[in-house]
């Protein structure tokens, strides 16, 4: 072995030892010992009054006391959530994408508005909607004077704004294994005399079943882990309780933490079982279509007059739940303040001050003295605490999706490389063990668990405190992102043409530049893709950011959560509901434009790009000859 | 011919395991200068894995291979200077075509406007156009492609190149034309070539030598005329090309050694034909026939078996199914080996 050899070596060990301690440090330190700790903080419980060791206290206190409540009512949220959203799922991929509707296209953008808008900005859309002072609860109560205002809370109100703002899975996954359905199947089905009806459940379905499977179970642990709908429409179930309980003390209540570490490992074993039976199924296999040449799905008639009319119908009704909230926001976060408050479209009353700039506000105290308040009425961009809250859940999302991308792309490489060997399959499996465990067991975990000094390996620093807080939520993203980052990203690495790999080792290259020009280039889009879905999630996520929550850590979701407190009391906050209307369509706007970058430009392969850019190319020179024509032609005038 | 030209690519002895699984069973190969050689055999034979030997991306557990003598066993992959055509051709799909040919001269350090002159030179060569060199991959047909993954595995100058099944992707009729380019191309830069295929045509018309494998064993070596009229073991013969297995009634009637088994090619027996000095005639009765246009193919029983037989469509002697002819054979036609 010569020198340079020698230092090569050294040089892959180095690094080698490095990736090993890195993801060693990553997974005990930030996914294992925190968990354990909440496991093992169930059983540490002492009794308050004789100060002994109780490992059974919290079990009994959950039979003797109300926590079986909030549990009961997960279930019961996540049992009938499967089922609306998967009725309405179903329903809106059928009528845009089997049955011929017309107005199919204008309705799947309806349909697809949750891609878009949804979480804590959902909820609050809808709140302004429908809750005590919402624009329809206003209506309504104009021509019901008797009516309940408050109709709009509860169980009732968290599965109708969960069902609606749940279907975009569907309206991705549906539809995708919708539009896979080779037509020659249904053509043979009808050509052997079946219905369309009797197609539909035959023939289609039965192929899109494993999908359903995947989605209802996806849907029944979102509603199992529901966060924003319960807290902001007021629904005990368990994760509201579970940050109620993080932030109560000993003082107030028996063992809170204990109860809290309890109600997250009870949302843990759900969500192990559910993801466990959910693999096996995967692993059965799935109805692969077995034609060579598969033809395109076209659209279903229906026959039947009165049942076309009917689905008609039926798709412009869920059209008009889908849009109206989307529809008003756009609309109000143009409105000045007083068309607000009073929740009435005024044609006079445009502004962009919910955006951009501030104004003062005058108004009259009690003593009937009249005070003006400084800057009282301000944008979305003018607005100290919204600024605040956009540029940290800015920073701290880019930052955690970033590091989820190197992080799962740097594994996966390495996975891929030791295919089949124990190595890659105990790295794939750290990675993906975040899966198992809900965000709010990870979030709850972490808040205890760091919130102390005696952490070594974090240098005793208290994570929670301060401005250490913003670095537990990055590592709380970045971890809660990794499977999703892993799934994606291993599968573009599986469209890697193992020849391309050999084929630049056999003209010379390294492993590293292998990777870096050939591999890495291949996967770009997939990963900034990847980069892009999870910054999306994490811009405006709520239940992390609600675990967190304090003054160093208000994340932008927390910020439209508490913009409308103490609304124009006192002359100050005024047009705090125009600001959150805004808020939401800042965030349209953002999500759109990253879905843009990521499925219209980020999707274009480099033909696409260079046909592009020849048309492009071909535009200017033509449009110079015109402008060389014409300016030749004055010259000569 | 074969033998007097200097040798090139000498495998020696070469085993190769996965795990238990010997996948080569003692290869022994020995290609000349500027020969067009063809491993041939059918899926899992071990030609793939004996050209991954050459190139590197196997290591065998014992065996050597040479190259112009010297050993290069445990030389890595990229210091052995031979090029690869791939199956997909794994061109990459992140660059253009220019910046393709161009990655083994990046890697090499060479210089940016030799680079460019190497890469124009090697894409005219292969009949590319500059305005081809900007497009992406993805824009050029199968044809191009292949064109493409050739420059790019010749533009480094290697001694030797390797194709691995490269027109197994195209449409026939693209196939039949590129499969002449390849050859004229062969002729052209005079480089030694390995060419790896289970297609029996495409073997026959390209090579100077073929190399039939089976189950990791080498079966025979020659030129295509001795692989196809000579071949050494019965595996051979069924495989290249298409073949009459004569059974016991027949062997009997033309008073053939019944220890051995016997084959005849179907172009080999004549139909109604003036029998020649020592040809065995047999009446036989059409079963049926597949009219190709330029030859007819005869389904024809002769004494309780049916015998496939090539005629040229001379437009004149057209037999029906039904009717009564005669079936000639001559025992110097037929290959025979021992009935193991």
């Amino acid at each position: 072995m010569n020198k340079k050899e020698g230092l090569k070596l050294d040089a892959s060990l180095v690094w080698k030892v490095f990736g090993i301690a890195f993801f060693v440090y990553l997974f005990f330190g930030f996914m294992l010992l925190p968990c354990l700790n909440t496991l093992t903080s169930i059983f540490t419980v002492k009794d308050p009054t004789t100060g002994a060791a109780d490992p059974l206290a919290v079990i009994r206190f959950f039979f003797a006391g109300n926590m079986p409540k909030f549990v009961l009512n997960s279930l019961k949220l996540a049992v009938c959530l499967v089922i609306t959203v998967n009725i309405v799922g179903i329903s809106i991929v059928l009528l845009t994408e089997y049955f011929d509707i017309r107005g199919a296209k204008i309705l799947r953008l309806g349909y697809m508005t949750t891609l878009i808008y949804s979480g804590v900005a959902l909820v609050t859309g809808y709140l302004f909607l429908y809750d005590s002072d919402g624009i329809l609860t206003s209506w309504l109560a104009g021509i019901f004077p008797g009516m309940n205002k408050n109709w709009f809370s509860g169980f009732n109100a968290v599965l109708f704004t969960m069902t609606f703002a749940c279907t975009s899975n569907h309206a991705l996954f549906f539809r995708n294994a919708l539009r896979a359905i080779d037509y020659n199947t249904v053509e043979a089905a009808r050509n052997m005399g079946a219905k369309p009806f009797k197609v539909l459940l035959k023939v289609v379905f039965p192929t899109l079943i494993p999908t359903l499977f995947s989605l209802t179970v996806m849907t029944f642990i979102t509603g199992l882990c529901a966060m924003s709908a319960p807290t902001l429409l007021g629904y005990d179930s368990i994760n509201p309780e579970i940050v109620r309980l993080a932030g109560s003390s000993i003082a107030d209540e028996s063992f809170p933490q204990a109860r809290a570490a309890l109600l997250s490992i009870i949302l843990a074993m759900f969500t192990i079982v559910l993801l466990t039976v959910l693999s096996a199924y995967e692993r059965k296999g799935h109805y692969l279509s077995v034609s060579k040449t598969k033809a395109k799905l076209v659209k279903q008639k229906i026959a039947n007059p009165v049942a076309n009319v009917f689905a008609h119908i039926y798709a412009y009704v869920l059209f008009i739940i889908y849009m109206t909230p989307v529809v008003m926001i756009v609309l109000f976060a143009f409105q000045n303040y007083p068309s607000l408050r009073s929740k009435t479209l005024g044609m006079d009353q445009w502004t962009l001050i919910n955006f951009f700039g501030a104004k003062d506000f005058e108004f009259m105290t009690n003593r009937g003295k009249y005070r003006t308040r400084t800057g009282a009425i301000s944008g979305l961009f003018a607005n100290a605490d919204t600024v605040g809250g956009i540029r940290l859940s800015f920073v701290l999302s880019a930052l955690a999706a970033a590091l989820a991308c190197v992080i799962v792309v740097v594994a996966v490489n390495y996975i891929f490389k030791n295919k089949g060997k124990k190595r890659g399959i105990a790295l794939e499996y750290s990675l993906l063990f975040p899966w198992l465990l809900p965000t709010i067991l990870i979030c709850y975990s972490y808040r205890t668990y760091f919130n102390s000094t005696d952490v070594w390996y974090v240098f005793g620093q208290n994570l929670y405190m301060r401005e250490n807080v913003r670095f537990l939520i990055v590592m709380a993203y970045t971890v809660v992102k990794l499977p999703f980052a892993l799934r994606m990203v291993k599968a573009a690495f599986y469209a890697i043409d193992e020849e391309l790999e050999d084929a630049a080792r056999n003209l010379g290259a390294s492993p590293l530049v292998t990777f870096l020009r050939v591999k890495l280039p291949i996967v770009l889009p997939s990963v900034l893709a990847v980069f892009a879905l999870n910054f999306n999630a994490l811009f405006t996520e709520y239940d992390m950011s609600a675990t967190f929550q304090s003054s160093y850590g208000k994340s932008y979701a927390m910020v439209i959560q508490n913009m409308c407190h103490d609304e124009g009391r006192d002359g100050y906050n005024v047009n705090a509901s125009g600001r959150r209307c805004a808020s939401t369509v800042f965030i349209m706007l953002v999500s759109g434009l990253i879905l843009y970058l990521v499925y219209g430009v980020g999707a274009r392969d480099l033909g696409e790009r260079l046909e592009r850019r020849a048309k492009r190319r071909k535009r200017w020179q033509k449009l110079m000859q015109k402008l060389h024509i014409s300016s030749g032609k004055e010259a000569a005038a | 011919m074969a033998d007097q030209l200097q040798s090139m690519i000498d495998l020696k002895n070469i085993i190769v395991k996965f795990g238990d699984f010997e996948a080569l069973h003692n290869i022994n190969v020995d290609v000349k200068q500027g020969e067009f050689f063809t491993f041939l055999g059918p899926s899992g034979c071990g030609k793939t894995t004996t050209l991954r030997t050459i190139t590197g991306f196997i290591e065998p557990v014992s065996g050597t291979v040479s190259v112009n003598g010297k050993d290069i066993t445990h030389v890595p992959i990229e210091k052995r200077n031979i090029g690869i055509v791939f199956q997909s051709y794994a061109l990459f799909p992140t660059m253009t075509v220019y910046d393709n040919i161009a990655f083994g001269l990046k890697i090499q350090k060479n210089k940016k406007d030799e680079i460019d002159r190497k890469v124009r030179d090697i894409a005219r060569k292969v009949d590319l156009s500059d305005e081809q060199l900007q497009k992406a991959v993805s824009q050029l047909s199968g044809g191009q492609q292949q064109r493409v993954a050739i420059a790019r595995a010749l533009v480094t100058g290697p001694a030797i190149i390797c194709m691995d099944e490269p027109l197994s992707n195209l449409d026939a009729k693209l196939r039949v034309q590129l499969r002449n380019e390849l050859k004229k191309m062969q002729r052209d830069f005079g480089i030694t070539t390995i060419y790896v295929t289970h297609d029996q045509e495409e073997a026959l018309t390209l090579s100077d030598r073929i190399a039939v494998f089976n189950k990791g064993y080498i079966e025979q070596i020659g030129t295509p005329n001795e692989v196809y009229n000579h071949s050494k073991t019965e595996f051979v013969c069924n495989f290249i090309g298409d073949i009459n297995r004569l059974e016991d009634e027949l062997v009997t009637k033309m008073g053939l050694d019944k220890g051995q088994n016997h084959f005849m090619r179907l172009e080999r027996i004549r139909v109604n034909r003036e029998a020649q000095d020592g040809e065995i005639t047999l009446p036989g009765t059409i079963e049926s026939r597949e009219y190709y246009g330029l030859y007819i193919k005869y389904y024809i029983r002769v004494a309780g078996q049916i015998i496939k037989v090539i005629e040229r469509n001379d437009g004149i002697n057209i037999y029906e199914a039904g009717e009564q002819v005669t079936v000639g054979m001559h025992p110097r036609n037929l290959m025979s080996y021992p009935k193991q």
